[in-house]
């Protein structure tokens, strides 16, 4: 208990150390995934430990504590009262992280389902007549396959074949779910802020997954990178505020990415990850065992 | 074009991403298209009859319009669904960083050194 209940914390800081490293040297799509679902188990292993640690307090409330004394029994403290306490804050403050990034992800779903009103129910395109280039996946709801949203100006701005890259990119991401994804690691990462590099690089990830299923549906990559360039400088052209050396360098690193193989599925340091995430959860099964032993006796 | 070539090979196209395509093509122009023009337009091997079915169904749909001034059996896109959704689009762009903003886009911004480097990519056109 002493020490399990904290292997959560420090694993997802390790975690977030590999991820970067991962993201670079693994295929996307297996990258994507066991980051994802790495982070997924770490995140449910940091909110039961805390969980845990604020239990503690259970053994100082008044009544135990009287009971206790009455039967001459000592008092349990797996951990110092001042650390149960910062568990309680620190709940709190996940519980309310965690209740903004679902609504904030929430009124993002509803805005895009309003965008396809007025379009028929069974076209994959939704064009929309906008001077803003623009292109998106909108996810479906359960069962239906999901829009893809592209703005006239992206459109005109594209050759067929570019066009076509951007569709196939945009279908990617409806085939393979990575709204769900995405949503898994903004949410993982609401509740423990050491898994936010984590998050970046999953989003990242899915990006670079969408492009390779892009460039092997087209059947070429050089092509797939000039229609990221592209989009992107025509994108870049309508947003200048974007352009002062403020940003992640993404387009960038994935057009740098198109030009060189597509990354072999290391799954040695695939498994790592997942090992990393089952660790944090077997932590926190062994402290939850713990402190059960030490409650049962004064709670009996 | 898009059909198989020395650098790869492309993959079958099934019919509802043929009809995005279609609508892409007409999207991406100013000018009425016939159904040659298209089949030109989005190359892959597509046979005539295959572009002017999907031409037909979108035209069903009410994705697409006959030119009215034009040439014969060109098309052009229906306006209507597409402005509504860009509408839509701008006011939810205008309601600040929450919903679209947060949202994966198919490209993200640059600065001025990766300008210049994806325009070299592209051969120095604009």
């Amino acid at each position: 208990m002493r020490v399990d209940v904290y292997t959560p914390f420090l694993l997802s800081m390790l975690l977030a150390a590999v991820s970067p490293r991962v993201g670079r040297r693994v295929a996307p799509a297996l990258a994507a995934r066991v980051l994802a679902g790495a982070a997924l188990v770490t995140a449910a292993a940091t909110a039961w430990s805390l969980l845990l640690l604020a239990a503690t307090l259970v053994s100082a409330a008044p009544p135990v504590v009287t009971d206790a004394r009455e039967d001459g029994r000592p008092l349990p403290e797996p951990v110092p009262e001042a650390v149960a306490f910062a568990a309680c804050a620190l709940l709190l403050f996940m519980a309310h992280r965690f209740f903004r990034a679902a609504r904030s992800e929430y009124l993002t779903r509803r805005a895009l389902r309003l965008l396809c009103e007025g379009h028929p129910p069974d076209t994959e395109l939704i064009v929309a007549a906008s001077p803003i280039p623009k292109a998106f996946a909108i996810p479906g709801r359960a069962g239906s396959p999901g829009r893809i949203l592209v703005t006239s100006a992206m459109l005109g701005a594209l050759s067929a074949e570019e066009r076509r890259v951007l569709l196939s990119h945009e279908r990617a991401h409806l085939h393979h779910r990575h709204g769900r994804l995405c949503t898994a690691v903004i949410l993982a990462g609401a509740v423990n802020p050491f898994l936010v590099p984590v998050r970046r690089t999953v989003v990242f990830l899915v990006e670079r997954w969408a492009d390779e299923r892009a460039a092997a549906v087209v059947g070429d990559r050089a092509c797939t990178a000039r229609a990221l360039a592209r989009a992107a400088l025509t994108a870049g052209c309508q947003e200048p505020s974007h352009g002062l050396g403020f940003t992640d360098r993404a387009v960038t690193r994935r057009i740098a990415a198109l030009q060189t193989a597509p990354p072999p599925r290391l799954w040695g340091l695939a498994a790592t990850v997942l090992a990393l995430g089952a660790l944090t959860a077997l932590g926190t099964a062994d402290a939850t065992g713990d402190l059960v032993r030490l409650l049962a006796p004064i709670l009996a | 074009m898009a059909g198989t070539g020395p650098r790869g090979r492309a993959e079958r196209r099934n019919a509802g991403e043929l009809e995005s395509e279609v609508l892409a093509a007409l999207w991406a122009t100013d000018r009425a298209l016939t159904p040659a023009e298209v089949q030109a337009e989005i190359g892959g091997g597509l046979a005539y009859n295959t572009v002017h079915t999907i031409l037909k169904r979108l035209y069903d749909k009410g994705l697409t319009v006959r030119d009215a001034d034009g040439r014969r059996g060109a098309y052009r896109p229906a306006k209507n669904a597409a402005e509504l959704t860009a509408e839509a689009m701008h006011k939810a762009l205008d309601q600040g960083p929450d919903p679209i903003a947060a949202l994966q886009q198919f490209v993200t911004g640059l600065n001025p050194e990766e300008e210049r480097a994806l325009r070299d990519l592209l051969g120095g056109e604009r």
